[in-house]
């Protein structure tokens, strides 16, 4: 096994310093050291979006990123995602937009960074933007609607 | 219904904002003091006997604690309707990826590491991987000894014949002599993954007396406890189940997973052990939807109407019987439809395969038949020259008549699902949709049933001292939100606000039984069960409000609040807490309200029905159901696309509205996966498209936006404030509607699914259908 | 499990070359959205890695003396996705870059990471070989080009030695006319069933030079400048699109995958061609 290194991650604003294999990916670090375990593995293959993180405030697959390829980076995890975030939590639960929540810690990071770059965007971007996060469940309209709540909420 | 009903809103989840905080924890997200970390070794052969292990590497690597093969378990077998089933191969292996041997080392790297030196020697036995194969003559046999298993119903079963299954009204014969038109043809759907998105996981503990606590992502903690129990040969009372959120269960979660593996390895190993799946493993060792062959033929007469109908089913069953005879007696049920078609008979036949087990997915074989039988009715219409909605129309079911089989309906909203769609979707003037340059485009429609019921449920509500509410079911929130919906029951029965109530973590020691949360049935059988459990606590309160205002029972009502009254006098009430203290220190005793009950309507009325191997007797009350879709096909490629949607259901009564269109849409879009791309595929005896790489679910590109859901409330005189199931009814006919909307567009009838660009496109050039 | 001793940090290509040059065992990581993936698999186990995300030189998009354009091997898909000078012709790759993958995997990705791993399904090869666009390589020993029509080999293989890196993508001076890139999959974000790369240049001398390729279930992008220079005699005509199609289709040898089978992506192909090529006359004649 490769040996484990120190690694300090700045995660949510704060500095943690982790000892992590050099193989480790982002994710794993995240929640079995960090413990901060709302980013999932629901593939560990960057297909279904469920371990979305930001990294420099934009979303990246944290099962396909290298914890020590982070060492200049700021990470922010669904435990730590405010402002936007925020917005979009308030519009997804009006909208009805969650069900069993675990394409949810994806789904509000990628859209927060979606509307950072594009406040007022349309249902098509959207779309667009949320089609490298897979939710089963939900059939996307309302998450779809949530986005767009809060995107209609910049455009006034 | 007063102002402040809780029914019929679309109120949060009550467990949202753990969700989007990240801070739900499913099984994944769970550790345990000491913890170590479980993988498993799959078998390379889809059939072989096993003829020795060696371990001894494996043992002796980095961090390994445990290892098991199937020698150190017992000649337990499991199996909700057949109990053909080890925990672990044991003798024999019968697909391609079946664990052999489990390992729990101190990291999961270590365990998957060690699962890497472990040998195991085979002899190789022929494999059979189509179940025309497993049929044919002289075909090795999968289960050897499937005659002296032990089956819960009566199975006509033998050789690789899992389950066959007979359901017959009237006289075929008659019914082909009355029609003047005819119609037949066979139908293939695909196998389907379930891709919940979170895989399946369990983490178990043995305490010091040897008790085991298990958690584990699951449909239903009972099943989960019964399985393991009865695969391990443990008495249930030594296992606790509990479940942590759950990412999702469409079926996949349902019966056991790798559950009594990993229960087995912390009872050896001594300490907690967690193994959560990758996703190739979810793929390849849980289970599937059943790719079924259907050969129907339908009789009309020249006016449209049905008059007799014939299916046929093979269905791949897989390895393991599973839930599979409930699904193909199931899928017979439902092959006349919503429809009077006095002369039917459906056969099915259910065979072992060695490819993974098929069982339970969201729909329940409806979907498989609903594909030929519905696209079937479009041809008879085209042939007929009479308008698809209309021949639906003239033959639904109405309120009087009787279900396949001959069970009364206590209610029926087809008629209004119907005219919901087609108002909706402008069907009647659909001549003027224009479709894009280089595109061809229609609506499709198609009509639906499906049940929600089954088996057993029970709810106990607790008054606690401070008159708040504790709620305990023991069904599981998969993700459709049943917590949030028997709490507004509950809450509304009691007439209190939604955050005085409580509802308790399934817990097989404190919940009370619940069969689990499939069939559609939370809803319509759980929240019946919370009703009633509410109406005790209402009963008790008001005995011990009438001792203390000094009235009969028959006076006092709850109001707003948690306080109960005299009806007409505004001054004279007391509070839930005053009563509840009262219970809980001075008379009486604690209020807890219970209520259990099991679906005891029988499927089949034997003065108009013949049923043979039939796996339930009752089996619940139905829902309708109606679609129509917009879809646009590119000449070009064959690509369809479907642009809009509107998805009806009769639900009885929406408790939370919202919900309820979550359940449609949801249903839509692993519809449109299963009709547009979704296909596991054998590339000889092993699945080779494991990955999500290379297996595809529809994104937030291909599920329409519009994607419009309406509710028909057709009360049913049982169901919780008339309510009934929608979990499933929504998956059941988007691969017809899709296909009718195909062949009204371009003039290609599919009858496989997916319907692949190439199925399309060469349709299309078939049939001169494009350049 | 893993054999990763060392991650490196290198600042200019030079040094990522020379690092490379320690061993088979060692790889660079640009994006990771490729070898994270087959590491996590056990695809592939590389004892050290060099990153390039520290290599200055390799990122962002510049103009050439020429009037072309340098695209850094280390720059992402999102940002060709939005970039506009990737105009007329080069619109092509513009167009891939937003074919492929999905959003956060755009964010990741880098162009010299598909370059280098020249996966047969990917969007790049055969837009850059529609585009005439050169691939720089660095390696200890300096710089040398190779024309992207030269450079995909056959699967997985590609002109790349031992110890070099791509350190960028040339583009040829934007001029008049159109490019545009059809992929056809399965879902949004799935590698293309088939692809068709087209790229149109209105000359004063020639009348139109057409460059085109196939992508997506063929080793290499298919593309033979033979068929080029028919699209470009006819003029965009559906007869030569037809013939150009029919021609490619015999030249593909696609490949029979879960995606789709060989036979529907050799009907595919020439339709697509020809939809293509109308497409591109359209544009033209709306331009002129
Ligand atoms: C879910 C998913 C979907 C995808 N879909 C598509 C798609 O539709 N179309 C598509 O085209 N691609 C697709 N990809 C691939 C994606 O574009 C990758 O990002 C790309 O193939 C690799 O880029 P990278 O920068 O991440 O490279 P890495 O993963 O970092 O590296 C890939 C390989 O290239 C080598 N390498 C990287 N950079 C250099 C360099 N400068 N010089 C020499 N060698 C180098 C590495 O050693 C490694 O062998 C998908 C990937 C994922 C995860
Ligand atoms: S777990 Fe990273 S994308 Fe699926
Ligand atoms: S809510 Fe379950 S995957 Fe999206």
């Amino acid at each position: 096994m490769s040996a484990r290194q120190t690694l300090v991650l700045r995660v949510n604003d704060t500095e943690h310093e982790v000892r992590a294999a050099l193989h480790d990916t982002l994710l794993t670090v995240l929640r079995d050291q960090l413990q901060l375990t709302g980013a999932k593995r629901g593939c560990n293959h960057g297909v279904c979006g469920a371990c979305t993180v930001l990294v420099d405030g934009r979303p990246v697959r944290a099962c396909l990123t290298l914890a020590h390829t982070c060492r200049s980076a700021a990470i922010t995890t669904i435990e730590g995602a405010r402002g936007i975030a925020d917005r979009l939590r308030e519009a997804f639960e009006q909208a009805g937009a969650v069900q069993c929540g675990f394409c949810s810690s994806g789904m509000v990071l990628t859209a927060s960074a979606l509307l950072a770059a594009r406040p007022a965007a349309s249902v098509e971007e959207i779309r667009a933007g949320l089609s490298g996060n897979l939710c089963r469940c939900t059939g996307y309209r309302k998450i779809v609607d949530a986005v767009r709540a809060v995107a209609q909420g910049a455009e006034r | 219904m007063s102002d402040q009903s809780l029914i019929g809103r679309s109120l949060p989840r009550v467990e949202i904002r753990e969700k989007l905080t990240g801070r739900a924890q499913y099984i994944a997200d769970l550790y345990r003091p000491g913890m170590l970390h479980g993988a498993l070794v799959g078998s390379p052969h889809p059939h072989a006997r096993i003829v020795s292990y060696d371990v001894r590497a494996a043992r002796a690597a980095p961090g390994v604690r445990c290892v098991l093969t199937g020698e150190d378990f017992g000649d337990h077998r499991m199996g909700a309707f057949i109990k053909d089933e080890h925990a672990i191969a044991k003798g024999k292996v019968r697909y391609v990826g079946e664990p052999v041997v489990a390992i729990a080392a101190e990291t999961e790297a270590q365990a998957r590491a060690a699962a890497l030196l472990v040998e195991v020697r085979y002899e190789e036995l022929p494999a059979i991987l189509a179940p025309e194969d497993a049929l044919a003559p002289g075909a090795a046999i999968i289960h050897e000894e499937l005659a002296s298993y032990f089956k819960v119903f009566e199975a006509v079963c033998g050789g690789n014949v899992c389950s066959s299954t007979e359901l017959a009204e009237g006289d075929l014969e008659r019914g082909w002599r009355e029609s003047d038109l005819v119609v037949e043809h066979e139908y293939r759907t695909a196998p389907q993954a379930h891709v919940s998105l979170e895989p399946c996981g369990a983490l178990a503990e043995v305490d010091a007396a040897g008790r085991v606590t298990l958690w584990s992502a699951n449909q239903s903690v009972f099943r989960v406890q019964a399985s393991v129990c009865e695969s391990l040969g443990l008495p249930m009372s030594r296992l606790r189940c509990l479940t942590p959120r759950v990412g999702a269960g469409f079926g996949n979660k349902m019966e056991a997973h790798i559950q009594p593996i990993v229960v087995k390895l912390a009872l050896a190993a001594g300490r907690p052990v967690k193994l959560v799946l990758s996703r190739e493993e979810d793929f390849e060792i849980v289970r599937a939807r059943h790719p079924f062959k259907v050969r129907v033929k339908t009789g009309v007469k020249k006016d449209g109407t049905f008059v007799a109908r014939d299916v046929e089913v093979l269905a791949d069953g897989g390895a393991y019987a599973d839930d599979s005879p409930g699904v193909l007696g199931y899928s017979l049920l439902m092959a006349r439809g919503p429809y009077r078609i006095p002369h039917t008979r459906c056969r099915g036949t259910l065979v072992y395969t060695n490819k993974l087990r098929f069982g339970a997915f969201r729909g329940f074989g409806n979907p498989q038949v609903s594909f030929g039988t519905e696209t079937q009715i479009d041809e008879i219409a085209a042939r007929l020259g009479i308008d698809p909605v209309a021949i639906r129309r003239k033959n639904a079911l109405g309120p009087d008549d009787r279900w396949f089989g001959g069970q009364q309906l206590g209610s029926n909203g087809l008629a209004e699902c119907i005219e919901v769609a087609e108002r909706e979707s402008k069907w009647k003037d659909r001549a003027q949709l224009a479709a894009a340059p280089g595109k061809r485009r229609a609506l499709g429609f198609a009509c639906t049933a499906h049940i929600s019921g089954l088996l057993g449920t029970g709810a106990i509500v607790r008054l606690l001292e401070d008159g708040s509410v504790v709620l305990n079911t023991g069904a599981v929130d998969i993700g459709q939100g049943s917590d949030t919906i028997l709490t507004q029951i509950c809450a509304d029965a009691l007439k209190i606000p939604l955050d005085r109530v409580s509802i308790a973590s399934p817990d097989t020691d404190g919940s009370p039984y619940n069969w689990g949360t499939t069939a559609s049935r939370v809803t319509y059988t759980t929240g019946r069960a919370v009703f009633a459990a509410a109406r005790e606590v209402e009963r008790q309160i008001k005995t011990h409000a009438a001792e203390l205002l000094e009235c009969a029972e028959a006076d006092l009502e709850l109001r707003p609040g948690g306080v109960v009254g005299i009806k007409g006098v505004p001054g004279k009430e007391l509070p839930f807490l005053a009563i509840s203290a009262r219970a809980h220190w001075r008379k009486g005793g604690p209020i807890i309200g219970t209520n259990s009950w099991v679906f005891d309507q029988p499927t089949v009325d034997p003065k108009r029905a013949v049923a043979v191997g039939l796996p339930f007797p009752q089996i619940g009350v139905y829902s309708f159901g109606a679609l129509c879709v917009d879809v646009e096909i590119d000449e070009t490629t064959g690509q369809i696309e479907v642009r809009r949607a509107w998805t009806v259901a009769d639900v009885g009564r929406a408790i939370n509205r919202g919900s309820v269109e979550g359940q449609l849409e949801g249903a839509f879009a692993q519809g449109l996966g299963f009709a547009l791309v979704e296909e596991m595929v054998w590339n000889g005896p092993r699945l080779a498209n494991p990955t999500l790489m290379d297996y595809k679910v529809p994104t937030s590109r291909e599920v329409p936006y519009e994607l419009h859901s309406y509710i028909v409330e057709s009360p049913d005189p049982d169901g919780p404030f008339g309510a009934k199931g929608v979990g499933e009814i929504g998956i059941n006919v988007v691969a017809a509607a899709i296909a009718n909307a195909v062949a009204a567009a371009t003039g290609v009838r599919l009858r496989q699914l997916p319907m692949t660009p190439e199925r399309v496109l060469r349709g299309m050039l078939a049939a001169g259908a494009s350049g | 499990m893993s054999a990763l001793k060392q991650l490196h940090f290198p600042q200019t290509p030079e040094e990522a070359a020379r690092l490379l040059a320690r061993g088979d065992d060692v790889r660079c990581i640009a994006g990771g959205a490729s070898l994270v993936a087959m590491m996590n698999l056990d695809l592939v186990d590389p004892v050290e890695l060099v990153s390039l995300a520290e290599v200055a030189e390799l990122r962002g998009i510049s103009a050439t003396p020429d009037g072309g354009l340098r695209i850094g091997a280390m720059t992402r898909h999102r940002e060709l996705e939005a970039e506009a000078r990737l105009a007329g012709p080069l619109a092509v790759l513009r167009e891939a870059a937003g074919k492929v993958a999905n959003p956060p995997v755009r964010n990741m990705g880098t162009i010299g990471g598909v370059v280098a791993l020249a996966d047969p399904a990917a969007d790049y090869p055969s837009a850059l070989v529609a585009a005439d666009a050169v691939v720089e390589l660095a390696s200890e020993r300096g710089r040398r080009r190779v024309p992207a029509r030269e450079f995909f080999l056959g699967l997985y293989t590609t002109a790349l030695a031992p110890a070099e890196i791509v350190s960028a993508i040339l583009l040829p001076p934007a001029a008049p006319g159109v490019g545009l890139y059809d992929k056809l999959a399965r879902v949004a974000g799935d590698h293309a069933i088939v692809a068709v790369a087209l790229s149109v240049t209105r000359r004063a001398d020639a009348g139109i030079a057409v460059g085109r390729a196939i992508g997506g279930g063929a080793p290499t992008p298919v593309h033979d400048p033979k068929v080029d220079a028919l699209l470009a005699q006819g003029r965009l005509s559906d007869a030569a699109a037809a013939q150009a199609g029919a021609a490619l289709a015999a030249a593909a040898d696609p490949t029979d995958d879960v995606r789709a089978s060989a036979e529907y992506r050799r009907l595919a192909i020439p339709r697509m061609v020809a939809r293509a090529v109308a497409r591109a006359r359209d544009e033209l004649e709306r331009a002129r």
